[in-house]
């Protein structure tokens, strides 16, 4: 650029004026924010994302509210409490709203999960791929996120989400059995924040984006208090979850339990 | 043979029509229940386990399992040929085979949705789809498109699509992950039934390139039979069969100790706790899968018999009465019997003879009258879509009543009505007949 702007000129210029040209390049370039960023570690990057869900060592609990629309079908609203004991990689989702399934329940045990309906008083294997109730949310959605285990960088650029520029991660499953076997992360390059998440299907067509708009601080992490998926397939299906009562208090060890399931859904 | 007692036996019941005929009548009306309860159990099983073949395309099928990388458990057949070639070794006949690969699926049409179990069989060659279903429109030609599916009527209404259009389906594969496939519209299919409107069919190789299985894989091999009852002999053969070949199998003998489960949930329950490497192989019957329906099938029987018991207990106490009357009212003739050298013994059994003479009559009308009621049922027409299709027999209530248990019946009410009437026929063969000439009505 500056052999540019250099050779523009028929006259050659002198040495102060070259010398502040390339002076104010530099600056030009450092206030750039796009290009300013020094390209990232994509694993790094990965491992922060990863971490920023990671609560090992603490339990963590939060109240998610799911709203879902679907076409030609009146909203609906879905409470659940969640419960979390990252260090076992426990969990205990407790379906609050709608009241017709209230005191249902999905309890991680070691790998298994479990999902109780209180009216058979029966468990039966569930999975973290199933979605949750009627909505276009995961179980996987509301646990520890595992980029890092589950996928392999293969391309990692620089793009747009609104104003904010972002490293735009694609990523390629690890192993045949992860719910999605692509996913495309947008990670704010300021700070790392996922903005958006495109997820493919196993033949490449994108299944599922999900937006970040809105995050609060937890004991110094950053987490999504307001995500928005949009079903790709169907598409005017969408929900949008919101997180309230988010709390790091210890929970009791029996949380993590059948037999609590059971008492709660009473 | 003396016919002298049993014909005045008959006399004497022709010549009290009216009372012969209320108590007959009562026979006739408890044995046409008992008999309908039976009529109607023993064709329960028997449609139950033809409409349950049908819709999972065999009598007698073999599934594989084995186990992933990571430890996950999915259900394949990679290679055949050992199987086929046990099968031709078992030395048993079929009728047809069947190979499927299933997954549940989320179709949608334009913003319309809606779950169905897709079944992945070799549409353009199968016969059983061509036997079996009627089309409403599409064509069967239609079945060469390598991406075809055959919706049934109330899920396309539903979806609102026709023939020739393209259907989205949203699935998992066998390893759990999603994904997404394109389906066109071939044919739409009269809804056969409740469960058979929520069968759709597809191209086997086109499921089984997306839910991740190879072109010649598939879930579950369905081997039709020329009948049903056949088929636990068939399966214990093909068992032996395929043991014999050095095929690894899953115990076909499992059975709950409760009861509670199914020889198959058994089956699926132990192989829960089993470890295996390779493909392991389960053989199982329809009947295997129903075996439930057949404890609703005792428990008919045993409803039956509890009936006969209550309503015949009621019954015989009316005959008794009625005989005892009869017995006063014939004192007169009774004692003039005796005088004339008749034995007691004699007086004993011609109102036996009567008593068994009212019973038959009362049994056999019992058994018309449920034939009669059996045939009427028969005709109706029950709406396809009505859940208790599964115990029609093409679209109508069948019976089928076993001989032996009809003529069980038939022997436990001659029983049961010389019992009641033994009491009152050998007080008439006991009385002095000079005190019965003495006596004055």
């Amino acid at each position: 650029m500056l052999s540019i702007l250099l050779t523009k000129r028929n006259k050659p210029l002198n040495k102060l004026t070259v010398i502040l040209l390339a002076t104010m390049f530099g600056l030009a370039i450092g206030s750039m924010p796009v290009s300013a960023q020094a390209k990232p570690d994509p694993k790094a990057l990965l491992k922060q994302l990863d971490d920023l869900s990671d609560f090992t060592g603490k339990d963590f609990s939060a109240v998610f509210t799911i709203v879902t629309q679907k076409p030609g079908e009146k909203e609906s609203v879905t409470q659940t409490r969640v419960f979390r004991r990252d260090q076992k990689e426990q969990f205990l989702i407790l379906i609050l709203l709608p009241e017709v399934n209230k005191g249902q329940g999905y309890l991680r045990e070691d790998d298994n999960v479990w999902f109780y309906d209180p009216t058979s008083r029966k468990f039966s294997h569930s999975s973290m791929k199933e979605n949750l109730q009627n909505t276009k949310a995961k179980t996987s959605d509301f646990t520890l996120s595992s980029f890092t285990e589950d996928y392999t960088v293969t391309s990692m650029n620089e793009g747009m989400v609104g104003k904010f520029p972002v490293w735009v991660l694609d990523l390629k499953a690890n192993t045949n059995e992860v719910a999605y076997d692509r996913v495309v992360l947008y990670i704010r390059q300021d700070r790392t924040m996922l903005l958006k998440r495109e997820d493919y299907s196993v033949n490449g067509r994108l299944m599922r984006t999900t937006a970040y708009p809105k995050y609060v601080e937890l004991e110094g992490k950053l987490l999504p208090s307001q995500i928005l998926i949009l079903d790709e397939i169907n598409k005017g299906e969408k929900s949008q979850i919101t997180m309230t009562e988010h709390s790091v208090a210890p929970l009791p060890d029996r949380v993590f339990t059948k037999a609590f399931l059971e008492q709660v859904s009473r | 043979m003396n016919t002298v007692l049993p014909r005045i036996a008959a006399r004497n019941l022709l010549r009290q029509k009216k009372r012969s005929t209320l108590l007959a009548g009562a026979i006739a009306f408890g044995i046409m229940i008992v008999t309908l309860i039976n009529g109607f159990a023993g064709s329960f099983i028997q449609n139950v386990s033809e409409n349950f073949a049908y819709l999972m395309g065999g009598h007698v099928f073999i599934s594989g399992s084995e186990y992933t990388e990571s430890g996950r458990r999915i259900s394949v057949i990679r290679d055949d040929s050992i199987i086929m070639q046990a099968l031709s070794e078992s030395g048993q006949k079929w009728s047809s085979l069947q190979k499927t690969s299933e997954t549940t699926a989320t179709l949608i049409f334009e913003g319309k949705s809606i779950s169905q179990n897709l079944t992945g069989i070799d549409l353009a060659h199968s016969a059983m789809l061509k036997e079996r279903l009627a089309l409403v429109s599409g064509s069967w030609d239609n079945l060469a498109w390598p991406n075809a599916i055959i919706l049934s009527q109330s899920v396309a209404k539903k979806l609102n699509v026709l023939p020739g259009d393209t259907v989205v389906a949203q699935f998992q594969t066998v390893t759990g992950q999603n994904n997404v496939g394109e389906f066109r519209l071939a044919a739409v299919t009269v809804d056969s039934s409740f469960i058979g409107s929520i069968m759709t069919y597809v191209q086997l190789d086109y499921l089984n390139s997306l839910i991740g299985l190879g072109k010649n894989e598939y879930m579950s091999l369905g081997i039709m039979l020329d009948n049903l009852e056949r088929s636990d002999a068939f399966a214990t053969s093909l068992y032996t069969s395929m043991k014999g070949m050095g095929l690894q199998l899953f115990e076909r003998s499992t059975q709950d100790e409760n009861g509670a489960m199914t020889p198959f949930q058994a089956m699926i329950g132990s192989q829960n706790s089993e470890e295996w490497t390779g493909t392991q192989y389960r053989v199982f019957t329809v009947d295997d899968v129903l075996a439930q329906a057949k404890q609703i099938v005792v428990a008919l029987d045993t409803a039956s018999v509890a009936i006969l018991i209550v309503l015949f207990a009621i019954v015989m106490i009316g005959i008794s009465n009625s005989f005892r009357m009869a017995m006063y009212e014939r004192i007169r003739e009774i004692g003039t019997m005796r005088a004339v050298g008749v034995q007691r013994n004699e007086i004993r059994s011609m109102f036996l003879y009567e008593a068994l003479f009212l019973a038959l009559a009362g049994a056999v009308v019992g058994i018309i009258l449920a034939l009669v009621v059996m045939a009427i049922l028969g005709l109706i027409t029950f709406d396809p879509q009505s859940p208790v299709f599964l115990i029609l027999k093409r679209g109508h209530l069948s019976f089928y009543l076993p001989p032996l248990r009809a003529l069980g019946n038939i022997a436990i009410i001659a029983v049961l009505t010389l019992v009641a009437v033994y009491a009152p026929a050998n007080a008439a063969a006991k009385m002095p007949p000079a005190e019965a000439l003495r006596t004055v009505k």
